[in-house]
């Protein structure tokens, strides 16, 4: 089948009207980058789900990057997109100007290599990410374990996707699955989902994978039946990567987990094991994280679920901009709030 | 001469200032319109003059395809020729750290000579001052320049019409990918040049053709993107642009595709950006791919009446807006 014969059939759908929900930031992020919605017959409608990290960080756990920035005087080790992300009383931008260090690094093992190279000062990593992201926090440990460090930890906030989509069950039609998360974990849980009802595909992330991966959802759900369908085999195997598997469940374990906007959800997150503890900064530092307070009027948590669109969110392009920030999800490029800010949608 | 860094006497106005005049500007700038004197006196042949001035502060100074030296050049050069004027006379001005080796500003004042030469300026007049260490970051330069007016030509952000071609002048993004590249905070390796170059002879020789060309834009920092979106304010227009067209070196795309960019986000220091009537656009990228630089050049898109939008056309269909402009990607990027 070529493009034009998806096109197609994106073209030509004459099922009932659907909601299918990208789950991934990323898949988000491209499908406004690449105007994917554009080609869709007016009856399918992309919704966002959580599959951002930063947008489904709760605010106290910013709260605690400030509270060892700023009491404890850690130099907090960061992806960049969340040091904008607002806690209960400021976001780590604020903190920075009340003298708080922080350092952008793009891998957690940047920040051991800051950890080793600043002997006099506490550095924590600050370790937020599901499947694809938490096995590179998890050799980051290893490695400032073998180098004999006691000047690094890492600040868990890391999710999983499983008990996530069972609880977004009945949010959508179909579930459009993130090739990069399935890559790690395999095909097994959307095998399960399917046998429970639940829709869906695995996708990659071009515009060619994109266009295809919504004509196989077209297609089925114009023929009104359950579905699963691996449309990124090249990258997804039905074992997932069992090297990655092996060092997150060496490393870490099942913990119950704050998401913004969709409350605890009981299992979804992953703590460092016991032995493990002396690089677990909640541990090291006596913190007791609490869930903050998020802005009574931001409507994150409904977008966050599908329930509403970013536009609906009375804040949204007027209180709420990429520059002003008042939810996570107008901070991450990968948010909903920013990509429907960003293209004008 | 007795230093080899530069040191707080070099611009006190005294013996040391006069050695490091007549070591090294003096050295590299000579013609017959450099000035001992407070300012030089100088002969005008148009009616009209365009004026401009930019400051540089550029980290790293020294850059594969270029170094400040270069860039402050071809900034206020291509300023100049982008209103339809000849480039005439430069002006410069350093701010120089103390400790900076002599050796690089040798460099860099060489690299401003031959920069100049290539783009037909002469160097009239500077000044130098030094200030203490962590004052400033090693060396800033200012340049203003004059340029005389071709007599038959109008260019301006505000002439972008309904129909008009919009043209690149070869492939974007380079020179932020390469300061990006050059500060080494990502751990990635690409074979990327700066486009850094001046404009001033390519512009003249395409106006000279094509007279009615109605906007001429170097895109500097902010990219490509930023100037259509500027050109879409200025000229109450709107522009759809062919994603498939926009010439973007693969080791650029490839560094984006990576961290995250737009390419069209990405500073140039080489690449015109020129809206012209529709039915001039295939002479104008012909003559373009003629000259040195721009054997790339293409025409990326087409002005529309959708006031204020730009929309990216994808090949297979899909339709989006480009994103606004959010500033500066890089600090100190030129």
């Amino acid at each position: 089948m070529t493009q034009e014969d998806y096109l197609q059939i994106l073209r030509n759908y004459s099922g009932p009207p659907v909601r299918i929900m990208e789950v991934c930031g990323t898949h988000t992020h491209e499908i406004f980058r690449l105007g994917i919605r554009s080609l869709l017959p007016e009856n399918m409608e992309l919704v966002s789900g959580p599959g951002c990290p930063v947008c489904v960080t709760p605010p106290g756990y910013i709260d605690s990057a400030v509270v060892l920035a700023l009491q404890h005087h850690a130099v907090i080790a960061t992806f960049g997109d969340l040091i904008r992300v607002p806690g209960s009383h400021g976001s780590l931008a604020d903190a920075r100007r009340q003298g708080a260090e922080l350092k952008t690094v793009y891998s957690p093992l940047d920040a051991v290599a800051l950890a080793q190279s600043n002997p006099d000062k506490q550095v924590v990593f600050l370790a937020v990410g599901f499947e694809t992201t938490t096995p590179s926090a998890c050799l980051a440990v290893k490695k400032a374990q073998a180098a004999g460090l006691d000047n690094f930890s890492i600040l868990c906030a890391n999710k999983t996707m499983p008990e996530a989509y069972k609880a977004l069950k009945g949010s959508a039609d179909a579930f459009l699955y993130p090739g990069h998360v399935h890559a790690i974990i395999g095909t097994g849980l959307c095998q399960e989902l399917y046998r429970q009802g639940v829709s869906g595909v695995v996708a990659g992330f071009t515009a060619d994978a994109l266009i295809m991966a919504m004509a196989v959802i077209a297609e089925n759900l114009e023929s009104g039946k359950v579905f699963f369908e691996n449309c990124y085999p090249k990258v997804v195997k039905a074992e997932g990567n069992p090297a990655a598997q092996k060092l997150l469940a060496d490393m870490m374990e099942p913990c119950d987990c704050t998401w913004r906007g969709l409350g605890v959800i009981p299992g979804s997150g992953l703590q460092l094991r016991q032995e493990f503890a002396r690089f677990d900064a909640v541990h090291k530092f006596g913190l007791t994280p609490d869930d903050g307070q998020v802005n009574s009027a931001c409507r994150c948590g409904e977008i966050l679920r599908g329930d509403c669109k970013p536009c609906d969110c009375p804040l949204f392009g007027k209180v709420c901009t990429p520059l002003h920030p008042v939810g996570a999800c107008m901070v991450s490029g990968e948010g909903a709030c920013s990509a429907f800010y960003q293209y004008n949608c | 001469m007795e230093n080899k860094v530069i040191t707080l006497a070099h611009g006190a106005g005294g013996r040391q200032t006069s050695e490091l005049i007549g070591g090294i500007f003096k050295k590299y700038f000579a013609n017959k319109d450099f000035t001992p004197d407070d300012a030089a006196v100088l002969q005008i042949a148009a009616d009209k003059i365009a004026v401009s001035t930019d400051g540089f502060v550029v980290s790293p100074w020294r850059f594969p395809g270029g170094n400040i030296g270069k860039l402050s050049i071809c900034g206020t050069v291509n300023d100049i020729a982008c209103m339809g004027a000849v480039p005439k006379y430069l002006t410069c001005a350093f701010v120089i750290e103390e400790g900076f080796p002599i050796a690089d500003l040798e460099e860099i004042a060489s690299a401003m000579a031959a920069t100049a030469a290539e783009a037909g300026v002469h160097i009239v007049a500077g000044d130098t001052k030094v200030v203490g260490k962590g004052q400033v970051d090693q060396i800033f330069i200012t340049t203003a320049g004059v340029g005389e007016m071709l007599s038959n030509v109008h260019t301006s952000g505000t002439l972008a019409a309904v129909g008009d071609a919009v043209i690149v002048s070869g492939d974007i993004g380079r020179h932020g990918c390469t300061i990006l590249l050059e500060r080494n905070e990502f751990g990635i390796e690409a074979n990327v040049n700066s486009d850094c170059a001046p404009l001033g002879k390519t512009i003249v020789e395409v106006l000279q053709q094509y007279p009615d060309i109605h906007v001429i834009r170097d895109a500097t920092r902010g990219g490509v993107g930023t100037v259509l979106y500027e050109i879409c304010d200025q000229s109450q227009v709107g522009i759809e642009l062919d994603a498939a067209a926009v010439p973007v070196a693969e080791p650029v795309q490839g560094v984006c595709s990576m961290l995250g960019l737009d390419p069209l986000y990405l500073a140039c220091e080489g690449r015109l950006v020129i809206f012209a009537p529709g039915a001039e656009a295939d002479g104008i990228v012909e003559i373009l791919r003629r000259l040195p630089g721009s054997q790339d050049a293409a025409i990326i898109g087409q002005v529309t009446a959708d006031s204020g939008k730009v929309l990216v056309k994808h090949p297979f269909g899909g339709k989006t807006m480009l994103p606004q402009p959010t500033g500066e990607l890089l600090p100190r990027i030129c």
